[in-house]
């Protein structure tokens, strides 16, 4: 046997089309996405929780097998692709068939389709005319629009329904090749980053999840953002008003919330998080002079501010710690939370020319507020808040959902939409001269329903020919009898 | 053998077993008619659950004793009883919904309530439409364990952080959740027909035992403490979370003794299984037949033995202060902090219990049963009523995830399931369409589609970490 170039071409496709090899893969991919749900995943743990739930060595392998990041190995890429080209080529390879079953109807049985057809019937009638006739009436009746198919020595009737159900499975293949093609896109140009801004700060740089940054051609500006709690203090709706900002103008503004996002040419910014960023929007105080006289005073001063108290003496914010902790006379911040606020205020005295450091709260540690000209208590204090954005491009996504969108229609015609075809053959006994009707019918699914249909009719062109006899003065039947 | 004595048995009078049904469905609303004398409230939540798990229990006991017996009328009870603990269930639904004004998918407490509403209704479908009479054997005692699942689990009312505020969220959960329920609807049918395809009644035995073997090898093996104790997850009552040494890790208490009842158990669950493989091994009929009889010996001792661990369990683990290896100090645990030990015990004898029914009135079930034909294809169409509802819950729960994360599919391991689920059900119908599977390969394949549901539904939820975690 020699084993020719396109004989081991046909082989190839015949593998690659084939339900075998397509089951295979598909159980490949369910078997590795599962692997890929009870390893821990890099791009969702921390180094650290890798490294405690498995040996270093284990590890190694893991990393170097791709195990720990299942989902953007090329090999699991590789297998989607081998997925996709299986669907294309076992589409391929049945399509024509579908397609000739499609577009060219079989509407006249011959005698051997004949013979082997279940459903069947015969039913006897008058003449090959009246039997048509009331045919087509009850055809009509059920809905369907019959045809009468005239050939050169034999004529009969052919009447379906849905035939688009024959090719609904090559829409649901094609829309999950189109859900693939939009994944790939995004896989390729989209990308996801975050960015957390300060009330009114304007930023056009988005830190990627690897860690870069990317710089967007327009820039986005939070004009402000807040937080809504229920009654028990957990939060009920973050939002934050965000302008985009290009060449200097505002081009667009919306109040963002969670799960309603801004979409700025083909960018979208999502409200995902929301909370203090640690730096002080106003502190409101009372200055009261150190030796009793003279006014109490109330200033409000935000950081780096500067209010004078009387003709010789300032008062500047210096400093705010909003979670503080003394060590060895120095302040520290612990963390962005107002856990433990401590607010640095330098007095200036132009007459003793000296500056004079008082922290609220007392600091003992650090300096003695006494000795100042004035004397602070603090009666309010405004932090200020950040909004936490996620950023995403996803120019495949279009592909996604109208590939969705496809796949329910397919769906819905694979499962719900039956092709029912319906041929009536007036047939005569060579021996005895007898007319009758041969009635014959499919569906392409959900059978014992169809049969059931193929009943009703079949008793419907009985009614129907019993009928006729009565009608027998009725011109049209009388003309055409008359051919 | 137990068959011929099954024969000989007088059937069961008709009246009994509906008296006692109705007596129990009396006494027990007369208890809660107390209750509500007492709270002065009859419509709250905990009325409207009470009465559903009685309607319910009442039809799983009457759908049982239709099964056992074929009598028509206690069927008919049946269906009243189910009808009963439906509107008592859409009431609960109601009461829940109007107290926190949303729609109540949004905690495992709230999806069972809707997924016991949802597996109740297609039962009277399937029933009235189909003619399947005897699904609620099936399905009522899943939706009972569902019910006392919930009374476990029960949370109070919480606010929805703002991620879940969106219509997708209640689209996506109500499609899985009919998704799901048509999944359960498929198992229960398939394993019907491996019934009437005359499966052996050993085959049946020997994948009862296996499955009562796996659910207490796995709570032994993982949580069996040395001196015999059983670890469980330590319980915070005032927060009504479990407790956390640190992220991700629990604090767990062990409950002395438990463990050893626990292995016993699991000794005499696996007995059926090697009495078994003892009758295939050997070659004479008697013999076989003699091991055969050990087994199903063993079956009935392993009912007794796994009713009392149950009890013994609940009645150590509901409350309580119990030492603990990794912290000084007594803590307390409940049984809400093991919901999957409970429903794998109650799970477990479960099975065996069908086993059992199986085993003593297997002609009179198959006589109430559809031909295997029809079951065949019934399971099919539930397929395909389910396998467009996975579709539509992955694609409304992406399109979800994209309004409020920005990305559509992150892999997390809800979704990857889902997936998975769903390309499972994909292969099945590629598998029975183009390769014309019907009948007893099928029927395994939609069991095995069911477990895979089961594992997304519950499994990823408590055993792998994600997005999902405030589901």
């Amino acid at each position: 046997m020699a084993v020719s170039l396109s004989s081991i071409g046909h082989k190839t496709w015949r593998t690659v089309a084939s339900i075998q090899t397509g089951v295979v893969l598909l159980i490949l991919v369910v078997i590795l996405a599962a692997v890929g749900t009870i390893v821990l995943q890099r791009p969702v743990t921390e180094p650290d929780e890798m490294r405690t739930a498995y040996s270093p060595q284990t590890l190694r392998i893991l990393d170097a097998v791709g195990l720990t990041d299942v989902f953007h190995t090329w090999w699991f890429l590789g297998l989607v692709l081998l997925v996709s080209f299986s669907i294309v080529a076992a589409s391929i390879d049945r399509f024509p068939n579908s397609w000739r079953y499609f577009s060219r109807p079989y509407k006249y049985p011959d005698e051997s389709f004949r013979r082997a057809q279940h459903p069947q019937k015969l039913v006897p009638i008058a003449d090959e005319e009246s039997g048509l006739v009331a045919a087509e009436r009850a055809l009509h009746e059920l809905g369907f629009k019959p045809e009468r198919v005239v050939r050169e020595d034999h004529f009969g009737i052919f009447a379906e329904r849905h035939r688009i159900s024959e090719l609904a499975v090559y829409i649901v293949h094609a829309s999950l090749l189109l859900i693939f093609f939009g994944t790939v896109v995004d896989g390729l140009w989209g990308w996801r980053a975050t960015l957390n801004l300060d009330e009114g700060q304007t930023s056009n740089v988005v830190e990627l999840h690897d860690g870069s940054t990317r710089t967007l051609p327009f820039a986005i500006r939070c004009d402000s953002a807040g937080q809504e709690n229920y009654q028990d203090g957990s939060p009920k709706k973050w939002w934050s008003k965000l302008a985009v900002v290009k060449d200097g103008r505002d081009v667009q503004t919306k109040e963002i919330v969670v799960n309603d996002p801004l979409l700025y040419s083909g960018v979208r910014f999502y409200q995902s998080s929301y909370g203090p960023n640690g730096k002080v929007d106003k502190l409101a105080l009372i200055a009261a002079p150190n030796d009793g006289s003279g006014q109490k005073q109330e200033i409000g001063l935000a950081l780096n501010d500067t209010a004078s108290l009387d003709s010789d003496t300032t008062v500047r914010f210096a400093e705010f710690f909003p979670d503080f902790a003394v060590r060895d006379g120095q302040v520290y911040r612990k963390s962005n939370y107002l856990e433990n606020p401590a607010a640095h205020l330098v007095v200036t005295s132009k007459k003793a020319g000296k500056d004079f450091d008082v922290w609220i709260p007392q600091l003992d540690e650090v300096a003695d507020n006494s000795k100042a000209p004035y004397l602070f208590q603090a009666t309010d204090l405004k932090m200020g808040h950040f909004t936490g954005l996620q950023v995403s491009h996803e120019p495949g996504q279009w592909g996604v959902w109208s590939g969705v969108v496809l796949m329910g229609i397919g769906l819905a015609f694979v499962f719900y939409v039956v092709h029912m075809r319906f041929w009536m053959v007036p047939v005569r006994d060579p021996q005895t001269g007898k007319c009758s009707l041969w009635i014959g019918g499919t569906a392409n699914r959900n059978r014992d329903a169809f049969e059931q249909r193929f009943k009703d009719l079949v008793a419907l062109v009985e009614k129907d020919l019993k009928a006729v006899p009565a009608s027998v003065s009725n011109p049209q039947v009388v003309t055409v009898a008359g051919n | 053998m137990a068959r011929a004595k099954v024969e000989q048995q007088q059937p069961a009078t008709g009246m009994t077993l509906i008296v006692l049904v109705g007596l129990a469905i009396a006494f027990l609303l007369f208890m809660a008619f107390l209750n509500v004398v007492k709270s002065g409230n009859l419509l709250n939540e905990t009325n409207l659950l009470f009465a559903t798990l009685i309607f319910y229990a009442g039809a799983g006991a009457l759908y049982l004793g239709f099964g056992v017996t074929g009598i028509p009328s206690y069927l008919k009870f049946a269906s009243f009883s189910t009808c009963l603990g439906l509107i008592a269930n859409t009431a609960a639904i109601a009461h829940r919904w109007y107290e926190s004004g949303h729609a109540p998918f949004s905690s495992v407490y709230e999806m069972l309530l809707s997924f016991v509403w949802t597996l109740a209704v297609l039962t009277l479908v399937a029933e009235k439409k189909y003619d399947v009479k005897v699904i609620g054997t099936v399905t009522m005692p899943v939706a009972i364990v569902g019910v006392v699942l919930m009374q476990l689990l029960r949370t109070e009312v919480h606010p929805l952080v703002p991620a879940l505020q969106s219509t997708w969220l209640h689209v996506h959960v109500t499609l899985a959740m009919l998704a799901y329920a048509a999944c359960a609807l498929s198992f229960a049918l398939a394993m019907m027909f491996l019934i009437q395809d005359n499966l052996k009644t050993e085959t049946v035995l020997a994948v009862t035992s296996a499955s009562t073997i796996a659910i207490y090898a796995s709570i032994v093996l993982t949580r069996f403490e040395k001196w015999g104790g059983l670890n469980l997850v330590a319980w915070n009552p005032e927060s009504k979370s479990e407790v956390f040494l640190s992220r991700g890790v629990r604090l767990f208490v062990v409950v002395p003794d438990l463990g050893w009842l626990l292995t016993l158990t699991l000794l005499v669950v696996a007995s059926p299984l090697v009495f078994y493989g003892l009758a295939r091994l050997k070659t004479g009929e008697s013999e076989k037949q003699s091991f055969l009889t050990l087994a199903n010996r063993a079956v009935f001792l392993s009912i007794l033995l796994q009713a009392m661990t149950l009890v013994m369990f609940i009645l150590r683990a509901r409350d309580g202060r119990y030492p603990s290896l990794d912290a000084d100090g007594l803590f307390p645990t409940t049984l809400a902090a093991s919901p999957f030990i409970l429903s794998g015990l109650v799970g477990g004898a479960f099975i065996s219990l069908l086993y059992l029914l199986l085993l003593w009135r297997r002609p009179d079930l198959e006589r109430s049963l559809p031909s295997a034909d029809n079951l065949d294809r019934i399971t099919y169409k539930t397929i395909c009523l389910a396998f467009p509802l996975l579709t539509l819950m992955i694609a409304s729960g992406a399109y979800w995830a994209n309004q409020t994360w920005g990305s559509y599919w992150s892999w997390d391991p809800k979704e990857t399931w889902a997936a998975i689920t769903w390309l499972v059900y994909a292969l099945y119908l590629h598998m029975r369409i183009t390769r014309g599977w019907r009948g007893r390969r099928a029927a395994y394949f939609a069991i095995f589609g069911f477990v895979v549901v089961m594992f997304t539904f519950f499994g990823v939820t408590y055993l792998l970490p994600g997005l999902h975690a405030y589901a």
